[in-house]
């Protein structure tokens, strides 16, 4: 049915669109181009659009700098979030299945108290958390503060986010599966484990995804948590590259090391999108 | 992805340790990083290569971001490091809430003596009669001026009766070199270039009345004064050009300024020409703004040039602050970075060792040297003062030890009071409220934060003799 | 086919499930006593309730605890009672932190739904390069806050700026974003534009599930273009509107990072939202005492924002299971 109206709005999406890339891809392009540039080119006015010729330097100094130990950081930030995600991922899942496919009471309202925690404000707890994690480094053997196992350690308990959006995953899986299964003998962990999590293998991803980009790009949690450079995380790495009260010295490296740290970033989205997007589509978000 | 990753962290880096067997390893948090950082890197080498390697002590800088916050946490979890690196601010701040070890006796085993440093320094390291901490690299916030404008507007300045060879010396006269300095875009009111702007840079704004000798806390009293005769004129002289410039040209102009820390540095792009700024003027010149740094000489050729000659060299000169008391000259404003030992840091004893390093006269030279500061010691070496990369390092020195080098006030609510007189400057500035307004306000508040802060104080004393 | 959105494409995981977005007919096992399953149920339920009691109940309490004391962190907690909640009744800059906070929520809520919203019903059409497009609107959300802060002020700054030089082209004088308290508050609003990824891609996820015959058979009727999109996408999707909102609101309480490395609350605390206040005053000013008494205050009024929210939500909002 492609009709003459079709072609035009098809048009006028694209111009649209590219408008509105445009304005979306100025600030990021203009990371890229400083990136590119010399520490005295960067902030020359009137700025240079496109850096000629392009100093790619940048780059090799960023992987080398002495403060910003790219490879270092990457891993510490890997390590937490392969944690984070792991836990998070198993633990919500199970959970999860506890609200949609087992009845009992109080599930309703215990399902309630748990969407409610999404809406405490971080600083809230901020504060207590810190207390608390002392409580624990001084009344128990493990070590808790200066460490980064307050950056994935709760997460192993199952998140909020999490557990609402497989919750609502698992409850679009038939019942009539589940029951098939049972009369062949399995037990609860066996249908969660042979039967939901196969099945559900977009929403999980999601969930997974979601936490990996959380974990990355979080400043807050390390700033607080982590006290030793070489535990630190590519968010809170960057700070080490601003001077006293933000200043920056140079700025190509600034940019540099950012667009590094976000690189595979938007790799991974580019490539996932649509799992990404349809993941949580299937869910229904309701 | 996942098998990338895997990779990076089966084979990637492990956290290398660097650090010899058997030593004790003296962990040192500090603010400073990169450049600014390579004069401590440089004595830190030097230490563990001499004196920590006889005594067995390794010291680890660990650059840190916001390091009064974290050493202050860390300190309260238990996990604090053995030397931080801080500010004056954090002598009374810590002290206060018993954060911080108090250094007297080991000061006095090391022969840490007072009269060894200049006197503005040595008591931003006390607080309450005790010793906190040890001055290491100081800052002396002075007037800084461009010489080029002077030169190029020395006909308009003659013929107000300035002489555009100097800065100047008192308000009134600085008021006048200002208004001839302010430069209107052609055929319209719109300013394009400022003689002296309040805002810029932003951080000194809450110290301006060390011009008209006020000051905002009663050492005596031990209350914070606001409403003095100094503090007021001081606020009607910052509303004073606002009202000339006008509201729209004070946010436009400051919205135009650039990075500090870039060629686009309003005073070094030439967009304001007297400000107050610290010796690092000479250090930004020579990396974004070279041109500034070679009047007679071209770059690089400059170490030559006699001792003497070397200020021609610059078109930045820079002046004790102006005022109009009498008696008062020589006027700057104090800081310095300071060292500290947090409670229940594991190696006092090793990083007062290390501490004691720094303030050898040789190592401090150096440390400063290197920075192109200034010495906190009184004594100071010709070949010091030779080599320094800062050619004004001889003023800087004079000004520091001048009875009119003048601190932050040590007082119980210091960063909340700042913040609240940095609030009244403002509006003062954006003429949202009348000088007696904008003070009034702020000590109100003030007095309730510091009435709250005295009987908590004393609640907690007896609640704790419980 | 009409230019309808499918949801078709890729999932090879779970076809099945495609085909019945909804809750399946459930067929409601008979429960064993009037407590159902609740041994294996708490079994399953087991790691969130001791993540709950440990990482939320304990530490709200705790604050809780702290907002009733005086506290510095390095000495023991002092209870001083309401103290702290006296005092903040009277806290001229408390109150301003909250205005502001209301004047950005006032106007970066309704802009933001727009705007997320807008796009995502652009970004759902099927056309070419769509992948594209999505990874450019999403790709703010990915920039480290601290090069974000920098590439604005750059972007703000009047002389040196790239907005007012396209400004000034178009005959626009230049803007005084940062430095004058009038405006700096709506430039974070604008700015908080750019950070609308993560909403939009939400929007998508929901605009994906809208079944296309609802669209074929609006179209038999006759509806087209915005009735179409009154009667049958946002009704559709209010869920996910509803969803965003909650979210959005509790984002708001969240600003913090950006006015503090771009304007430091100022020009004169017009740009203070409370999440810095509440920062300063626990770290800078170490009264964690008083900083958690506002803590508990922002909770209370995100608990009746939110609670409000979902009160009115049974008049706008459609579950397509109902």
């Amino acid at each position: 049915m492609a009709s003459n109206n079709a072609n035009k709005s098809w048009l006028g999406t694209h111009v649209a669109l590219l408008m509105i890339c445009a304005g979306f891809i100025v600030p990021f392009a203009w990371m890229l181009s400083t990136s590119l540039k010399t520490s005295a080119e960067a902030m020359v006015f009137p700025p240079k659009i496109i850096p000629s010729p392009a100093n790619w330097k940048t780059y090799q100094d960023v992987w080398h700098h002495p403060r910003f130990d790219f490879p270092l950081y990457a891993r510490n930030t890997l390590v937490i979030a392969a944690l984070a995600v792991a836990g998070t991922t198993i633990s919500s899942a199970l959970v999860a299945y506890g609200f949609s496919k087992v009845r009992f009471r109080g599930r309703g309202v215990l399902f309630g108290m748990m969407l409610s925690t999404m809406m405490i404000p971080f600083p809230v707890t901020m504060v207590s958390l810190f207390a608390l994690y002392r409580w624990l480094d001084v009344h128990t053997p493990i070590q808790f503060l200066g460490t980064n196992k307050p950056l994935w350690l709760p997460a192993c308990f199952g998140t909020a986010f999490n557990i609402f959006l497989l919750r609502q995953f698992f409850m679009t899986i038939p019942d009539e599966l589940s029951e098939a299964a049972r009369i062949d003998g399995c037990s609860d962990f066996g249908i969660f484990w042979r039967i939901v999590l196969p099945l559900s293998r977009p929403a999980l991803s999601c969930v997974a995804l979601f936490t990996f980009m959380g974990v990355w790009n979080d400043f807050l949690g390390p700033s607080v948590y982590l006290q030793h450079p070489e535990q630190y995380t590519l968010a809170l790495g960057l700070s080490q590259l601003q001077g006293y009260r933000g200043a920056v010295t140079d700025w190509n490296l600034l940019m540099g090391a950012s667009t590094l740290v976000i690189a595979p970033l938007i790799i991974l989205f580019f490539l996932t999108q649509r799992t990404f997007i349809q993941g949580i589509a299937t869910t229904g978000m309701k | 992805m996942l098998l990338l990753g895997g990779t990076l962290l089966a084979f990637g880096p492990r956290p290398h340790g660097k650090i010899p067997p058997g030593r004790v390893v003296v962990s040192y948090w500090e603010k400073w990083s990169g450049q600014e950082a390579d004069p401590m890197r440089a004595v830190i080498e030097d230490f563990n290569a001499t004196v920590g390697k006889e005594k067995n002590i390794f010291v680890e800088y660990v650059p840190m971001a916001t390091v009064q916050y974290k050493t202050l946490a860390a300190t309260a979890a238990g996990v604090p490091p053995d030397v931080a690196g801080l500010w004056p601010d954090q002598v009374v701040q810590y002290s206060l809430r018993n954060a911080a070890m108090p250094l007297d006796e080991l000061a006095r085993e090391y022969h840490i003596k007072p009269e060894d440093y200049k006197k503005v320094f040595w008591d931003m390291c006390r607080y309450q009669g005790r010793l906190y901490a040890l001055p290491t690299t100081p800052a002396v916030i002075v007037l800084n001026y461009n010489k080029k404008f002077f030169y190029e507007t020395a006909d308009k300045l003659r013929a107000a009766g300035l002489d555009p060879t100097r800065a100047p010396q008192s308000i009134a006269e600085f008021d006048k070199y200002a208004q001839a300095l302010d430069v209107y875009a052609p055929g319209t009111n719109r300013l394009i270039r400022a003689g002296y702007f309040t805002m810029e840079p932003t951080w000194y704004d809450t110290v301006q009345n060390i011009w008209f000798g006020g000051h905002s806390w009663d050492e005596r009293t031990q209350k914070y004064n606001l409403l003095t005769p100094a503090n007021i004129a001081t606020f009607e002289w910052i509303a004073s050009y606002s009202r000339r410039m006008g509201k729209q040209n004070l946010v436009d102009f400051q919205s135009g300024l650039g990075a500090f820390s870039s060629p686009t540095n309003p005073f070094l792009a030439g967009t304001v020409v007297m400000e107050q700024q610290g010796q690092w003027m000479g250090r930004l010149i020579d990396i974004y703004k070279p041109d500034m740094a070679q009047v007679i000489v071209p770059f690089g050729v400059e170490p030559f040039l006699p001792r003497v000659l070397r200020p021609f060299n610059y078109d930045w000169g820079i002046a004790a602050f102006p005022s109009n008391v009498p008696g008062v000259k020589d006027a700057s404003y104090d800081v310095t970075d300071v060292l500290m030992i947090p409670r229940g840091a594991r190696h006092p004893r090793e990083a007062f060792e290390f501490m004691a390093f720094t303030q050898r006269q040789d190592q401090m030279e150096k440390l400063c040297g290197m920075s192109g500061k200034n010495s906190p010691l009184m004594a100071t070496s010709d070949e010091y003062v030779y080599s320094n990369s800062n050619p004004y390092i001889d003023i800087y020195d004079r000004l520091a030890a001048s009875p009119n080098a003048r601190a932050n006030d040590q007082t119980p609510i210091y960063n909340e009071a700042l913040s609240l007189i940095e609030v009244a400057v403002q509006q003062v500035y954006l003429m949202q409220q009348t000088p007696i307004e904008a003070l009034t306000e702020a000590q109100r508040e003030i007095d309730k934060r510091l009435a709250s802060q005295d009987e908590l104080a004393a609640a907690r004393a007896a609640w704790s003799s419980r | 086919m009409t230019a309808a959105p499918t949801t078709t494409a890729t999932n090879t995981a779970a076809p099945a499930l495609m085909a019945q977005p909804t809750i399946a007919a459930a067929r409601p096992r008979p429960p064993k006593s009037g407590w159902g399953d609740i041994g294996k149920g708490l079994a399953f339920l087991s790691p969130w309730l001791v993540g709950f009691t440990v990482f939320t109940i304990v530490p709200i309490a705790l604050s809780g605890y702290f907002s009733l004391c005086d506290y510095s962190l390095l000495d023991p907690p002092m209870p001083i009672g309401l103290d702290n909640y006296r005092a903040l009744m009277k806290d001229q800059w408390f109150w301003n932190s909250m205005k502001v906070t209301a004047e950005y929520a006032i106007l970066a809520l309704p802009a933001g739904m727009l705007v997320s919203l807008g796009l995502a019903l652009l970004l759902n059409r099927p056309i070419r390069g769509r992948a594209i497009y999505r990874t450019a609107i999403f790709l703010p959300t990915l920039v480290p806050v601290a090069a974000t802060a920098m590439i604005w002020l750059w972007l703000f700054n009047t002389k040196l700026g790239l907005i007012n030089y396209v400004l000034g082209k178009i005959g626009i004088p230049p803007v005084p974003w940062l430095t004058s308290p009038s405006v700096a508050l709506p430039a974070m609003v604008f700015m908080s534009l750019w950070g609308v990824g993560y909403t939009v891609v939400i929007y998508l996820a929901g605009l994906q599930d809208v079944p296309a015959e609802l669209y074929e058979a609006a179209e038999l009727d006759g509806a087209t273009g915005w009735r179409r999109l009154w009667h049958v996408t946002l009704p559709m999707i209010s869920p996910v509107i509803f969803f965003n909102l909650i979210i959005a609101i509790i984002g708001v309480f969240r600003v913090f990072e950006i006015p503090l490395l771009m304007t430091n609350g100022g020009p004169a605390r017009a740009t203070q939202f409370i999440a810095m206040y509440v920062y300063d005053n626990a770290f800078l000013y170490v009264r964690m005492g008083y900083a958690s008494a506002m803590a508990w205050i922002q909770l209370i009024l995100v608990l009746i924002l939110t609670g409000i929210a979902f009160w009115t939500s049974s008049r706008w909002v459609h579950y397509q299971g109902k």
